[in-house]
């Protein structure tokens, strides 16, 4: 198994809230969806999946709730607040500004060569 | 940030402190929740449970750690900590209750006494006056007499001015009897300048103090309630003030006491342009003003400055170069209380180093404490606490402590205040206004606070270099130890040099004191009893009426039982009143700058100088026959003749006062009496004194004789038999004479030195409290670095050291702290020369004798300190100290 590559904390933070634009969902299920949908790319470790989670609450840009699962067990599913989608659609912009720039500078001896 | 987000957070930072362990439980379940659903993944998946299970848990990469991190991302880590460190250091605390008391009350003498000190400071230097604006309120460093006022009043645009005379005691015509109260004699505008509105009725209105002057005053409020019983009508009643009958225009509030709050009446002055004497010589009054709106003080002063070198031409007469020189306005409040502001800056530089000695003290302890807690904190490291939270915690502590001192504190203080209201002279500016408040509160707080900080940097110092491997391993225990050697050395040393500085004051002022009072006076006080004496209605309405009345009086006096001699002055010696006349003297030419010497003229019935006890240093007293005959004669002090006719007797020379054209002879020369106070026989502007007899001849420059007199009595009895007998008796006799205010001499002159005796008085206690301390530290200190050598000693004694060696050894290193110490205390002692000086009289800030028996004194405490540690070290077992380690 190849090693997890750390993120910076900062685009975990853009993941997870883009994740949960799309509907709200507990810890569990939000790792898996990382996982699918990067195609196995991106491995956020759990351990620093859950901190990064309650870090979004108590900055206020996911709400919280609990709900009982079918099996009868407490689970807490989180959601995007209104001001997490403004911060989701800053950090958004402020990705795409740095990746084209670094892009660019990755790409620079190309065009030539 | 939006409102919703705010509440958000609000809401979840408030759960997190207040529902802590609901907000646990939630985070529980959330990370089993996990566990679960990834196990179920992986079973799902074809994984055997239990390895399922094993790997959904190792995914979390430790639940606990995980947890721990979730929890730390709640923001509110900081205040869990403060709250953890805060029991946890209540609990060393009262684990350690020697020390905790030890430390909590050399905090509160520290601290209580730096409040006290302060509150006074900010009651009576700091605190605004209680007039509205006071600010604008500012004081001419300048006197003027009546006429000097009004072209004052008149020129000056950058502020109005207003003036009051001295304050005087007549007699007020009470409902309850006749009493003697403080009254001043103001300006008409004085209380619109000041700002101030009466309670009842009106103040002057402008244009009431000139001559023929309003028969009116104004009450204070405390005499308006004790004398008058509050009486509701009282505006309008007329009543008899030194037997003329004036009307009660007005009754100021309560807080209003100016200059002083004793006044008790305030009369408008008698301001005549046609009088030229009393116009342009008479009172030299103070100025008050408050600056017009726009001016600022600078431009006041020039104003004024402008119009002080113009001002002398007005003068019927030359005035001297150097009247009213270096005129400067500055603010009424530094005014009022300029005087004892550097007695109050010297106490709060006692008080100050008391504090130093006292976190010194409680450093000292701190380190001793750290050093014994070393093994707790390297497990505490061990366990994963880094420096920064060891040293958090350690500081949290001392901060407690600090706290609990100030509480303590705080306490002291409120009981020191109300000793020092006590001990301090009642004449200073401002006393009894002063309260604790708010700001005093503050400041107590954050020297607490400080005060926990400054001593609790110490042992953290120490504990951020101790080593897990040292303090963990037991022979370590000399190595971790030996950490705090040279900072507890240096504590040390400042404790013994702050004590030294407070000694030297102490000392010092002492002796100042000692001289003070020891010194001659130039009269015997003891045995003698003074009594005020002024005339009713009409006694003194001609000169001969009243000559005869205060004839009989004293003679009466002198026949009374119990009473030897019994004589008349108008001025008494040492209660600040002087009377002034312009002389001429006999070959005596004063230079073109100044103007006539002005003497102080004493009128005196002949048996005076009997009763004071003073000495006739050549000629003769006055005779009845003087006084009868109206002889031109007078008496002059030793230091008076020996300044006007330096290489001659006196004796025989000719005065006459300014505007007569009569000449005295000088019959008799007395030794000097300290009349103005305890170290002058008079003030720098008077250039003489002369004493005369009480007949019509005795003029004062009014034109007129005194009329109020006071009656001195030497008695042959006990001093507490002659006041009581001599008020009723003298009552009696008196008739047309009102005696008041009967005292013995003796309580006069201890009155002057009421203020160095108290200033002494509260250096030397706290001189005492610092050598305390200071050989506590000392003892401390030593005792400390014995312990840590014990091993050393036991190998040098197994090795042939004698306890002769041990002794010298040990005794040594307390010496050197002390010489340290002592040297460093002697320096801090030249510095403040400064302040110490002003409240010295007749001996130097820098005495080397009084130096030199403190460093003494502070050696051989601090030497004394030393022994007992020094005989512990002597005592150690060689075997002991060996196996020990």
């Amino acid at each position: 198994m190849s090693r997890p590559q750390d993120l910076v904390q900062g685009t975990l933070d853009l993941l997870l809230l883009k994740i949960l634009a799309l509907e709200p969902m507990n810890g569990h299920a939000i790792s898996q969806r990382l996982k699918q949908v990067s195609g196995a790319v991106l491995q956020v470790s759990d351990g620093s999946l859950y901190p990064a989670l309650h870090k979004l609450e108590q900055q206020g840009w996911v709400t919280a709730t609990w709900k009982v699962t079918e099996n009868n067990r407490r689970a807490k599913f989180y959601a995007l607040s209104r001001a997490g989608r403004q911060q989701l659609d800053r950090e958004s912009e402020a990705w795409t500004r740095l990746s084209t720039a670094i892009t660019q500078v990755v790409n620079l001896g190309n065009a030539r060569g | 940030m939006t409102v919703e987000r705010l509440l958000h957070i609000l809401r979840l930072r408030w759960l997190s402190l207040f529902r802590r362990n609901q907000v646990d439980r939630d985070l529980d379940d959330e990370l089993r929740f996990h566990v679960e659903a990834e196990t179920a993944r992986l079973v799902a998946a074809g994984q055997d449970p239990e390895s399922a299970a094993d790997t959904a848990y190792r995914s979390l990469h430790g639940l606990e750690r995980t947890a721990e991190q979730c929890r730390d991302t709640r923001g509110v880590a900081w205040a869990e900590t403060l709250v953890q460190d805060l029991r946890y250091g209540a609990r060393t605390l009262a684990r350690n209750p020697g020390f905790t008391l030890a430390a909590t009350v050399t905090l509160a003498l520290g601290i209580g006494a730096n409040t006290a000190v302060f509150t006074l400071l900010d009651g009576i230097v700091f605190a605004p006056l209680p007039f509205p604006d006071d600010s604008r309120l500012v004081s001419l460093q300048a006197t003027y007499p009546a006429g000097g006022l009004v072209a004052l009043r008149e020129q000056l645009k950058t502020l109005d001015a207003a003036s009051y005379a001295t304050a005087k005691h007549v007699t007020l015509g009470a409902p309850g009897g006749a009493v003697r109260v403080s009254s001043v004699k103001t300006s008409a505008e004085l209380f619109t300048v000041l700002g101030v509105r009466p309670a009842i009725g009106r103040v002057f209105r402008s244009g009431e103090d000139r001559a023929p002057g309003g028969r009116i005053a104004v009450l204070s409020h405390r005499s308006w309630v004790a004398r008058f019983g509050a009486d509701p009508t009282i505006v309008g009643r007329s009543v008899l003030v030194d037997g003329t009958a004036r009307e009660i225009v007005g009754v100021m509030p309560p807080e209003f006491g100016f200059p002083a709050s004793a006044v008790e009446l305030w009369l408008p002055l008698t301001v005549d342009a046609g009088d030229t004497v009393a116009y342009w010589a008479g009172d030299f009054m103070p100025i008050v003003g408050r600056l017009r709106p726009g001016v600022d003080i600078s431009q006041a002063q020039a104003e004024a400055r402008l119009f002080q070198a113009r001002i002398g031409e007005r003068f019927p007469w030359r005035m001297p170069e150097d009247w009213n020189k270096d005129l400067t306005v500055i603010p009424l409040q530094q005014a009022l209380v300029g005087d004892v502001t550097p007695r109050l800056m010297l106490l709060s530089i006692a008080v100050a180093l008391v504090l130093v000695i006292a976190c010194a003290n409680v450093a000292n302890l701190s380190l001793t404490k750290t050093a014994a807690r070393a093994r707790e904190i390297g497990i505490r490291s061990a366990l994963g606490a880094g420096p920064r939270r060891i040293a958090r915690q350690l500081l949290t502590e001392s901060a407690l402590l600090g706290l609990l001192g100030g509480i303590a504190g705080a306490l002291v203080a409120v009981q020191m205040l109300s000793l020092l209201k006590i001990v301090l002279p009642p004449d200073t500016p401002r006393l009894m206004e002063v309260q604790l408040n708010w700001r005093v509160l503050a400041f107590t707080a954050a020297i607490a606070l400080g005060a926990g900080c400054l001593f609790g940097l110490a042992p953290v110092l120490q504990a951020m270099r101790l080593r897990l491997r040292d303090t963990l391993d037991s022979a370590g225990r000399g190595a971790a130890a030996s950490v705090g050697a040279p900072a507890r050395a240096a504590l040390t040393i400042a404790q013994i040099a702050g004590a030294v500085v407070l000694v030297i004051a102490a000392g010092l002022l002492v002796r100042s004191l000692w001289i003070l009072t020891s010194a001659d006076p130039g009269f015997r006080p003891d045995a003698v009893v003074t009594a005020r004496v002024a005339p009713a209605a009409t006694t003194c309405a001609t000169a001969e009426r009243c000559l005869v009345n205060y004839q009989q009086l004293v003679t009466s006096a002198s026949a009374m039982p119990g009473i030897r001699d019994a004589a008349l002055v108008n001025t008494l010696p040492l209660t600040g009143e002087v009377a002034k006349r312009s002389l001429q003297l006999e070959g005596f030419v004063p230079e073109p700058s100044k103007s006539a010497p002005l003497f102080w003229l004493h009128a005196i019935t002949p048996r005076y100088f009997d009763v004071m006890g003073a000495r006739l240093e050549a000629g003769r007293a006055f005779t009845d026959a003087d006084v009868s005959g109206h002889a031109r004669v007078a008496v002059v002090t030793a230091t008076t003749a020996r300044r006007y006719w330096p290489r001659e007797s006196a004796l025989g020379k000719q005065l006459r006062f300014v505007g007569e054209n009569e000449w005295r002879t000088i019959v008799g020369v007395v030794g000097d009496l300290r009349a103005y106070d305890l170290t002058r026989p008079e003030p720098e502007w008077i250039d003489g004194t002369i004493y005369v007899p009480f007949n019509v001849t005795a003029t004062l420059e009014d034109g007129a004789i005194p009329t109020q007199m006071t009656l001195v009595a030497r008695g042959s009895g006990t001093s507490a038999l002659s006041v009581a007998a001599l008020g009723t008796t003298a009552q009696r006799a008196g008739g047309d004479l009102m005696v008041s205010d009967i005292r013995p001499m003796s309580a006069i002159v201890a009155e002057r030195s009421a203020a160095p005796s108290a200033t002494a008085a509260l250096l030397v206690s706290m001189a005492v409290m610092a050598l305390v301390l200071g050989s506590v530290g000392v003892y401390g200190v030593l005792s400390f670095l014995v312990s840590r050598r014990t091993r050393d000693l036991g190998v040098r004694m197994a090795l042939g050291a004698t306890p002769k060696d041990v002794f010298l050894l040990v005794i040594g290193e307390g010496a050197r702290l002390c010489v340290a110490g002592i040297a460093l205390g002697v320096a801090g002692a030249l510095a403040l020369t400064r302040w110490l000086q002003s409240e010295l009289h007749g001996v130097s800030a820098t005495d080397p004798a009084t130096y030199a028996l403190v460093v003494l004194v502070v050696a051989l405490v601090t030497l004394a300190a030393c022994y007992v540690p020094t005989r512990r070290a002597m005592a150690v077992d060689p075997l002991v100290a060996l196996r020990d380690s």
